[in-house]
């Protein structure tokens, strides 16, 4: 508004003003009573004066044209005052240098900075008063004469005279403050506001018009230089001084007290570059030292559990940026080496239960045999909690110390998986462990904690790389557990299936839940038999049955069979002939190998009853009516039960041998012989009312079952491969040899990590005409259509392949279905 | 007003100071009203310390008319600097309480006193 108003009113400028009648006292008069006032003023003397005279004076010298004379005059007022100030108050507080003690060099610093300080109040104090006495002189003069105003020209002059040389001021004025920050840095108490006051000083200097300020040009790099060679001789003493935690302490310290240094007194553009030299000499420059230090480094802050001096590692570390993937490459060999350890310790007994390969895949194995498997057992379990635990650990350190970086995160989780799948039977163990919890496990502990411990174990299994594997023996111990009715908790059971699904999907678990569906079928199946049963006569020995879909049950022994009492072949006959009557066009087949019985034994003392499985219950028949004194040889009893001859030592074993000796072995000992004979154990005795005498521990396989459950695995996952790659191609039609592997491996990463080579050979199998003799000829194939097997063909450029769609091959998978279903 | 130079006290807005003319008029007003004025605002600035600011006398060497009429427009300015944005600011009307017999020697004052 104001500028309005005025330009609306006009200026001098444009409007001449009216003329004067010359001066009426002359210039040299004017000018001379001018710079005496003006020299009053310099001294401080300025109340005595007044204002409006000595501005008139100023007005009227520029009116009169005599603006240069003034301004020049003027100048040289203030360069003669300085000179003065200087020389009165600067000079005389340089340091003598004669001091040799800390604290008194640090006081002639601090007085030598006040001095300037103290100057320079004064002279900029002088420059406000002129300004304000020459305020027309600056309006009108200084603008057509193109020179500073009043004020920065005072600033100029100063710099001029004062902090640069001829003048020795600067030169101590740095080194004071150099000295100041040294002292401080040292450890002592230095007078900051001195040193603010004068950095201030060499801040508001600006050395050439909208140039860099005096601190930037001068003061500055003087400052980074002297802390880089500071810091870079205490990087190498703190290094070999101090333990790890020490170091980072110290180098923490560091890094707060120049960010301290920079906020109060030094100016915070400097902080960047000190923050620089800091990082590079005691964090880039030492950081693997500090990180593998023997007997302080990461490794033993972890095993100690230093979270404060970890989370000040990672805090140091993430600045610079070599710092991360130092820190990174540490902890994954922190974490390698400690799984190894964990994997070493697992798989020590390597070759357990060779002799005791004898089975132990169903029915009743006996504790007492399979000691050794036993221990693998425990081995399994320990090992997964031992990862577990290790997991656990490095998550705290993880959340606790490193803020859950992110970088971190994804590094531990692929030296996890490496330890885990560095182990090649995780996916055994992994299982084995879920069903221990689900089985006993869940005994005095409460739902959550389960649930914890599943959830722990669904970490460890992401990152096992052969899912395939592990839903493999996952089966197996869920088909164990539904069947005999081992598991605690349905519940967690579920829970456990859910998990699965939401790590691997519906493919994944459509199994397991598909044995779920069975169990439930077959009860409702029961309770029709049973009201089947009331209806009609029922058979003597009430039996009941589970009906297991062959293709998502796990029956991986050959059926074992046995010939039946007549009592029991009878209920079986009624069952089938219900169950049949229900479902027309379905095959019941009987897994005795699975089942168990509940008999009533009476023995000498008393009866008891016993819970056997179906082939220790129909050997057990073999003594019903036998003579307490008699005796049954091996043969005998193989040849009235036909169960084949492992699996009737097993059970034989079982009974004989174990924790509640039914029947007696002659002669007596651990193994079963086929020269041995048994006899009926009439004195038997027990505490327990009912026993159960076979249980199915679920035990960790021996080398060959490794190795045909490895076969299995083998042929699945060729057949999963093939069909990959037939529903890309198919999906296609044209592909790179690389794209097809790339994808190929891609979709199947889910379950397993296919070989790229394995992948290869599939591709080639697919692609050649195979001449198959292996079909049987009853299936009157005719020739053209059975060796036809081509999906694939590749094309010229020998690197990529179409896909063949034909009539015939649409046949012949049509045939091959229909053989297969 | 001796006694109150005398005790240096903080420049508060609502300090009377006393302008004085030619011929021995003076006028009172309010520190922020003479404040308008650039060189009278120098001349009482408390950290110069100039006689002016420690008695709160400020001289103008014009008539008493001008200095009356640069006293109302000190005014003007005072109060509507502080208005919103929104309000008229009546320079017309002030412009027509300009006599122009003296509009010249009002401009030179005005240019001497920087308002």
């Amino acid at each position: 508004m104001a500028s309005g108003l005025r330009s609306t009113r006009g200026r001098g400028k444009t409007i001449k003003a009216p003329k004067r009648h010359g001066p009426e006292v002359s210039v040299d008069a004017t000018w001379t009573q001018l710079s005496q006032n003006l020299k009053e003023v310099l001294n401080n003397n300025a109340e005595k004066l007044s204002f409006e005279e000595n501005h008139r004076f100023a007005y009227n010298l520029v009116l009169w044209k005599s603006g240069a004379l003034l301004y020049k005059g003027v100048m040289e007022l203030v360069v003669a005052n300085l000179a003065k100030l200087a020389h009165e108050d600067v000079t005389p507080s340089f340091p003598t240098g004669a001091a040799s003690d800390p604290v008194h060099q640090s006081h002639e610093a601090e007085m030598l900075l006040k001095a300037l300080r103290r100057i320079w109040d004064d002279h900029t104090g002088n420059m406000t008063k002129l300004s304000q006495l020459l305020s027309y002189m600056d309006r009108i003069y200084t603008k057509s004469a193109d020179v500073p105003q009043t004020r920065e020209a005072g600033l100029k002059l100063f710099f001029e005279h004062i902090l640069r040389p001829p003048s020795a001021i600067q030169e101590h004025v740095i080194a004071a403050i150099l000295s100041q920050i040294q002292s401080e840095r040292d450890g002592y108490v230095i007078n900051r506001s001195a040193l603010k006051e004068c950095v201030d000083v060499f801040l508001s200097l600006e050395t050439e018009k909208d140039g860099p300020s005096a601190y930037e040009r001068d003061l500055e790099p003087a400052i980074l230089k002297e802390s880089q060679k500071f810091y870079a001789s205490e990087g190498e003493k703190l290094i070999d001084s101090c333990d790890a935690p020490e170091y980072l302490r110290r180098v923490e310290a560091r890094f707060t007290s120049e960010e301290d240094r920079t906020h109060h007194y030094l100016s915070p553009h400097s902080h960047p570059p000190l923050r620089k030299i800091l990082e590079d000499h005691l964090l880039t420059a030492h950081s693997s030292t500090v990180i593998s230090l023997p007997n302080s480094g990461l490794d033993v802050m972890i095993d100690h559990n230093q979270f404060d001096d970890l989370a000040r590692l990672y805090r140091l570390f993430i600045m610079v940026p070599s710092g991360l993937p130092c820190l990174r490459k540490a902890l994954k060999e922190s974490v390698a080496s400690r799984g190894r350890g964990v994997n070493k310790a697992s798989s020590d007994p390597t070759d357990i239960a060779t002799d005791t390969g004898q089975g132990k895949a169903s029915g009743g194995g006996k504790p007492r045999i399979a000691t050794s498997a036993a221990q693998t057992l425990s081995l399994a379990l320990k090992w997964v909690q031992d990862i577990l635990d290790l997991k656990d650990h490095f998550d705290q350190i993880l959340i606790r110390s490193f803020k859950s970086d992110r970088e971190i995160e994804s590094a531990l989780n692929e030296v996890f998986e490496s330890v885990v799948n560095s182990n090649e039977r995780c996916s055994e163990f992994i299982s084995l462990f879920i069903d221990d919890h689900l089985k006993r496990g869940l005994k005095g502990k409460s739902d959550t904690e389960i649930d914890a411990v599943l959830d722990k174990t669904i970490t460890i299994f992401r990152y096992v790389a052969d899912k395939d594997v592990f839903e493999r023996y996952y089966k197996g111990h869920l088909a164990k557990r539904l069947l005999h009715g081992r598991s605690v908790s349905d519940d967690a059971e579920r829970g456990m299936l859910a998990k699965l699904k939401v790590e691997c999907g519906y493919q994944f678990t459509h199994k397991l839940e598909g044995m779920f569906h069975d169990m439930k079928l077959s009860d409702d199946t029961m309770q029709a038999y049973r009201t089947h049963l009331e209806q009609s006569n029922p058979p003597d020995v009430p039996i009941s049955v589970t009906v297991m879909t062959s293709s998502v049950w796990p029956v991986t022994q050959p059926n074992v069979s046995c010939s039946l009492p007549p009592a029991l072949g009878k209920s079986c006959k009624s069952f089938e002939q219900f169950y049949l009557s229900r479902h027309s066009g379905r095959r019941l087949i009987w897994q005795m190998s699975l089942g168990n019985a509940d008999v009533k034994v009476a023995f000498k003392n008393r009866t008891h009853e016993l819970n056997v499985s179906t082939f220790a219950l129909v050997t057990l028949l073999l003594f019903e009516d036998l003579p307490a004194d008699e005796f049954l040889t091996y043969s005998e009893i193989r040849e009235a039960t036909s169960i084949e001859d492992s699996e009737l030592k097993r059970h034989l074993q079982s009974l004989a041998c174990a924790k509640y000796k039914v029947l007696k072995k002659h002669p007596p000992g651990r193994e079963i012989e086929e020269t041995d004979s048994f006899s009926f154990n009439e004195d038997f005795s027990a505490n327990l009312q009912k026993i159960k005498i076979s249980t199915v521990v679920s035990k960790v396989e021996t080398a060959e079952e490794r190795k045909a459950t490895k076969g299995h695995v083998d042929e699945e996952r060729r057949h999963q491969i093939e069909a990959c790659i037939v529903r890309i191609m198919k999906d296609r039609k044209h592909m790179t040899h690389n794209d097809l592997v790339h994808q190929v491996a891609r979709q199947l990463s889910a379950r397993f990590a296919p070989e790229p080579a394995d992948i290869k050979k599939r591709i080639e199998g697919l692609i050649e005409v195979r001449v198959s003799c292996s079909l049987p000829s009853s299936w009157h194939i005719p020739d053209a259509m059975a060796l036809q097997r081509e999906y694939l063909e590749r094309c010229n450029d020998r690197k990529s392949y179409n896909y063949l769609v034909c009539v015939k091959r649409l046949r012949w998978s049509l045939l091959r279905l229909e053989l297969l279903t | 007003m001796t006694e109150d130079a005398s005790m240096r006290t903080e420049p508060k807005d609502s300090d009377w100071i006393r302008v004085t003319s030619k011929n021995g008029f003076s006028y009172l007003a309010r520190r922020n009203v003479v404040n308008a004025s650039g060189t009278l605002k120098n001349m009482l600035d408390v950290d110069s310390n100039f006689a002016e600011g420690i008695s709160r006398v400020c001289p103008i060497e014009e008539r008493p008319y001008i200095v009356e009429k640069l006293m109302e427009y000190m005014m003007f300015k005072a109060y509507y600097s502080k208005v919103g944005p929104k309000e008229d600011i009546p320079v017309h009307d002030f412009m027509e309480r300009i006599p122009a017999p003296i509009v010249l020697e009002l401009l030179l004052a005005a240019d001497y006193q920087d308002m």
